[in-house]
């Protein structure tokens, strides 16, 4: 499916697909990455450049805060509101 | 063309540069103007766009005839990147035309506290109505000798900000590193900022950002220059030593054909190549919005730095007294290269995150 028709829904499917595959564990949506140190800061880069790589979005100046990338849940909210603007 | 250019603006003045400390202010604004100091700024902002591979190729090049200009260029390619992925839309429109017009840019992160370990950063910047007041110290920032704009890594209530300080405000103090080991004209400068005053609109994106992520953002492009620049240290020292071992002569035959001598040339030659193909590799991935970039980036940069660093050891070894003098192709890269394996991330910082990928892929 294109990225531009995925849902919400879909797009936090596939962040944490995405993230079985890079520190082999299952996430839940609300989990937070970074306090259970699954993720540190080249890592959190490494899933910027893959969100926008894959929705076609730009995550750029304030939206470059640890919290919109805490967790599955939160990474769905700032695609769908950047594809969305 | 471009190679060109730059190698009628350096021709062999690289080494004069080197002995006095300082490099000619119409080569940096023949350069400026072009926007070759930054070249990778996209179109849309005023800049050449061209991609990571072709402006490494670019730094490749500038990096083989002068470090020190290359290490310019890497503060200013890395200030306009910060901005471009830091700032808000408006800041992106006001800065970067500007950078790529020519204003030179340093960016500002180690402190006398705090330099792998970022949570020792004491400067700080407030807000107090339509300006932010920045007050501390950093130390050995890349090209801020010449900067017009000083990009200043600071403190921001819990978290952190990039504030752009004009180099020329109220308050700021910029004074010369003395003697640098290398990069001798790269104009390093410790700074003080002590009650500076600047519009708020001067804090990217308002600030608010952690500080790793904003060093992390601002040195990937960074370590990217640098890893090319260390090709371009690789292949000054290829061709000085093929130059040398072909026509000095020992023992009544060129020393090219001394095979303990063979093996130097050939360990260069292997440095050149590895070096030039992780950085390829790594630009490709850039190019391409792959986030294997960012790990492939800390790899090409420590590839290069290591292998600059033997390689340059190795070069003055095959010149011999040729070489062993300050200002001398081999004699610079022997002291450039080695600051290469301290900046934007030391080896032992690089290793580091290198290990971490590793574990993390074998899980």
């Amino acid at each position: 499916m294109s990225a531009a028709q995925l849902s919400g829904q879909d797009v936090e499917t596939e962040v944490t697909e995405f993230l079985r595959t890079k520190v082999k564990q299952t996430v839940a949506p609300d989990e937070d990455l970074f306090a259970s140190g699954l993720v540190a800061s080249m890592f959190a880069m490494e899933l910027v450049v893959h969100l926008e790589q894959r929705y076609g979005v730009a995550i750029l100046g304030s939206d470059l805060r640890l919290d919109n990338f805490r967790t599955v849940r939160a990474m769905g909210a700032l695609v769908e509101r950047l594809r969305g603007a | 063309m471009l190679d060109d250019l730059v190698r009628e603006l350096v021709g062999d003045r690289a080494g004069e540069w080197d002995l006095a400390g300082e490099l000619p202010e119409d080569v940096l604004e023949e350069l400026g103007k072009r926007g070759l100091l930054c070249a990778q700024v996209p179109v849309e902002h005023g800049g050449l766009g061209m991609s990571s591979l072709a402006n490494g190729e670019f730094t490749a090049f500038v990096g083989s005839l002068c470090s020190s200009l290359r290490s310019v260029m890497t503060s200013q390619g890395m200030a306009a990147w910060t901005i471009q992925r830091l700032a808000d839309a408006p800041q992106r429109r006001e800065f970067l035309p500007r950078l790529a017009a020519g204003a030179r840019a340093a960016v500002a992160f180690s402190e006398p506290g705090a330099g792998s370990d970022l949570s020792g950063i004491g400067t700080r910047v407030r807000i107090e109505g339509d300006h932010a007041v920045l007050d501390g110290h950093k130390t050995w920032t890349t090209a801020a000798h010449y900067a017009d704009l000083l990009l200043v890594v600071a403190r921001h209530g819990d978290a952190g900000a990039v504030v752009v300080v004009p180099a020329d405000a109220p308050g700021v103090t910029v004074e010369r590193v003395a003697d640098p080991l290398g990069c001798r004209a790269a104009g390093h400068a410790h700074l003080t900022f002590d009650d500076v005053r600047v519009p708020v609109s001067h804090v990217l994106a308002g600030g608010g950002q952690p500080l790793p992520m904003l060093v992390t953002t601002a040195l990937a492009y960074g370590r990217m220059s640098v890893a090319w620049g260390c090709v371009g240290i690789l292949r000054a020292c290829l061709a000085a030593v093929t130059g040398h071992a072909a026509v000095r002569e020992q023992f009544g035959t060129p020393l090219a054909n001394h095979q303990l001598v063979a093996a130097h040339i050939a360990d260069l030659l292997v440095a050149e190549r590895t070096a030039t193909l992780v950085c390829e590799r790594a630009s490709e991935l850039w190019d391409a919005g792959s986030p294997e970039s960012v790990v492939a980036t800390v790899l090409a940069k420590h590839v290069g730095a290591t292998r600059a660093a033997e390689a340059a050891s190795t070069a003055v070894q095959v010149l011999a007294s040729a070489g062993a003098r300050d200002g001398h192709v081999v004699a610079r890269a022997y002291r450039d290269a080695k600051l290469m394996e301290i900046i934007e991330g030391t080896n032992e910082i690089s290793l580091l995150v290198l290990a971490d990928h590793a574990m993390r892929a074998s899980r």
